[in-house]
């Protein structure tokens, strides 16, 4: 058994290795760490305005991020950008001014940061993040989000492909008639892109973390990586034995890309939120990548579960779509 | 070592493929199994291979049923051609051979090149790609590949196909080598010059039906009218008669100069084919 499967490893690793496709992964990793190094990290969002009305002289006021207005009038102009947040004094109950931008969670920000502001205590917060600079902060979030469309697009691609070759080879078909295992041959793969996926997931942690603090979140970033590239290689596995040409596969990738992953980045990016997300496994799964990253993994026992019970359908699913498969005719 | 009883299959359940399939292929025995396509010959063959599941009836090789037996043991005792030549496109004929064998136990291998030899296979596309190759020249692998392991039983899907004339008799050759070595070869084809040289016996399988099951040369003289037409000259005169084969024992019944042909009539195995089902092979 084990001399069997070491022959198909080998043959899959020359597969992937003709298929340029750990030329791509390197791409994709030089690429997303370049954009991180040089563009992101220097990406910081402006700070909301606040305006203060105040007539009667009620709040003293020493920081620099609120800025007094004589009139109701000036306020309201001040923050007719949508983006500024206003505070009216000049009755007993203070009240909050804002023109909506929206985005619910937005203003929810907006409001808490006007009231933040003028709280003393407020002062110097906002620039830290839990125990991480700006610049961390940034760091660990785009990383997660670059890994995450990396394993759930990209490494999705590279089975398929790899298969789609084999399939129109039709060496699937001998695999048929051979001493060899079905789940043997689907495990090699598997293993490939898994391989491959923890190494992209390792390096562009450490390079674009640091050392010190990409390994210390690597445990927990790598059993999420596992996850997310075993969920997806087995759905690229499906998509690609179950269609008939390379064709409707990219048509059904770019509904996957499109369609499912991008609601879960609109959700993580944007603030957009929608009550149905919660039922997307995308979303648990970016979730729980980027809990990963700022040092706070899922705990939840059914989480785990759900992803084990998940990988065991699709593999199940895998292999008959195989047996289908070989019995076809040429 | 094929035994197959009331075989019956079905695709689902308003599509049967096979209505009751009865046949036995005896040890070292070629054995044709022809049939137009759609006809039930692949699904047979898929079913005798071990890649098709869920059929009636009862299917054993090397005397054990079949849908018990699926170990890899049971692969490593057959040969597979299959009617296109399925090889790994980016590997070479030696790296494809040397993948596919590499599940088979090391004694009972072949030598590779010695194999490729005996396929005449051009030594300098050894090392190139099959991409590279002409079809022949990927049959002459693939059919390389059904032998490298030793096969006790050979399946034979179309095994001439795409192959020049010479190529042709050199893969019969080789077939009626493996017969002799003691291999049971079961041939699937519609190519009737193929099952006329190289069958032992021969099954014609029409609509999931066997409509017929002899040897070769039985099936002909069965369905043979027994009549010769001869081609000869008479007074400078070219003339044609036919005559029954029990009259020429006693020599040419009738006055001539010259015999320039005798045609004997036997019918073909596609003739004896359309007799019994009403269809041509194709």
């Amino acid at each position: 058994m084990g001399r069997e499967f070491f022959h198909l490893l080998k043959k899959d690793g020359r597969l992937m290795l003709s298929g340029k496709f750990f030329l791509l992964a390197l791409g994709s990793l030089v690429l997303y760490s370049v954009y991180i190094h040089f563009v992101y990290v220097n990406v910081n969002q402006e700070i909301y305005p606040v305006y203060l009305y105040d007539p009667k002289g009620k709040q003293a006021i020493s920081t620099e991020y609120v800025t007094r207005v004589d009139t109701r009038e000036r306020l309201e102009a001040a923050c007719a950008d949508r983006y500024s947040a206003g505070v009216d004094l000049s009755s007993d109950e203070p009240e909050l001014y804002m023109l909506s931008s929206g985005l619910d969670t937005v203003d929810h920000y907006r409001a808490a940061w006007a009231w933040a502001a003028l709280d003393e205590m407020a002062d110097g917060q906002v620039q830290i993040t839990g125990t991480n600079s700006r610049e961390m902060k940034n760091r660990r979030e785009i990383t997660a989000e670059f890994l995450f469309f990396e394993l759930s697009a990209v490494g999705f691609l590279g089975l398929a492909s790899m298969l789609f070759k084999e399939k129109q080879m039709g060496v699937i078909r001998v695999h048929a008639i051979l001493p060899v295992s079905r789940s043997a041959f689907i495990f090699s793969k598997l293993l490939w892109i898994l391989a491959s996926d923890l190494t992209f997931a390792a390096l562009l942690t450490v390079i674009n973390l640091g050392f010190p603090v990409g390994v210390t979140v690597l445990p927990a970033v790598l059993v999420q990586a596992g996850i997310l590239s075993l969920l997806m290689a087995l759905i690229g596995f499906l998509c690609a034995i179950g269609l008939p040409d390379f064709r409707q596969f990219s048509l059904l990738y770019l509904v996957i890309a499109v369609f499912v992953t991008t609601p879960v980045f609109l959700a993580g990016q944007t603030g957009l939120s929608w009550g149905w997300l919660k039922y997307h496994p995308m979303y648990h799964l970016f979730m729980s990548m980027k809990s990963a990253y700022f040092g706070a993994p899922v705990k939840a026992i059914l989480y785990y579960l759900v992803c084990v019970g998940g990988i065991g359908l699709l593999f199940l699913l895998a292999h008959r779509a195989l047996t289908r498969e070989m019995v076809k005719e040429g | 070592m094929i035994e197959v009883r009331d075989l019956t299959f079905s695709y689902d359940k308003d599509k049967q493929a096979l209505h009751g399939l009865t046949f036995t292929v005896k040890e070292g025995e070629i054995f044709g199994f022809l049939g137009p396509n759609g006809s039930g010959k692949s699904t047979t063959q898929k079913i005798l291979t071990g890649i098709l599941r869920g059929y009636g009836g009862r299917v054993s090789l090397f005397g054990e049923e079949i849908s018990s037996a699926q170990g890899p043991a049971f692969f490593q005792k057959i040969g597979v051609l299959f009617e296109f030549p399925y090889l790994y496109a980016n590997l070479s004929a030696v790296d494809n051979l040397g993948y596919f064998s590499s599940f088979y136990p090391g004694e009972q291998l072949r030598d590779v090149m010695e194999l490729l030899d005996r396929l005449e296979f051009k030594r300098d596309f050894l090392k190139k790609p099959v991409s590279s190759y002409s079809k022949g020249m990927r049959q002459r692998v693939s059919m390389a590949r059904a032998l490298v392991s030793n096969p006790k039983v050979l399946f034979l899907d179309e095994p001439t196909s795409g192959l020049d004339p010479s190529g042709a008799v050199l893969f019969r050759r080789i077939i009626e080598e493996e017969r002799q070595k003691g291999t049971t070869v079961f041939l699937t084809t519609h190519n009737m010059l193929d099952a006329d040289l190289l069958c032992d016996r021969v099954a014609f399988i029409s609509g999931g039906n066997i409509v017929a099951l002899d040897t070769p040369q039985k099936l002909k003289e069965q369905n043979s009218d027994r009549h010769v037409v001869i081609d000869y000259m008479y007074r400078g005169k070219r003339t044609e008669a036919t005559v029954e084969i029990e009259e020429l024992e006693a020599g040419i019944p009738f006055p001539h100069d010259e015999i320039i042909r005798i045609h004997s009539q036997e019918p073909t195995l596609e003739d004896i084919f359309i007799q019994y089902t009403g269809r041509g092979l194709t």
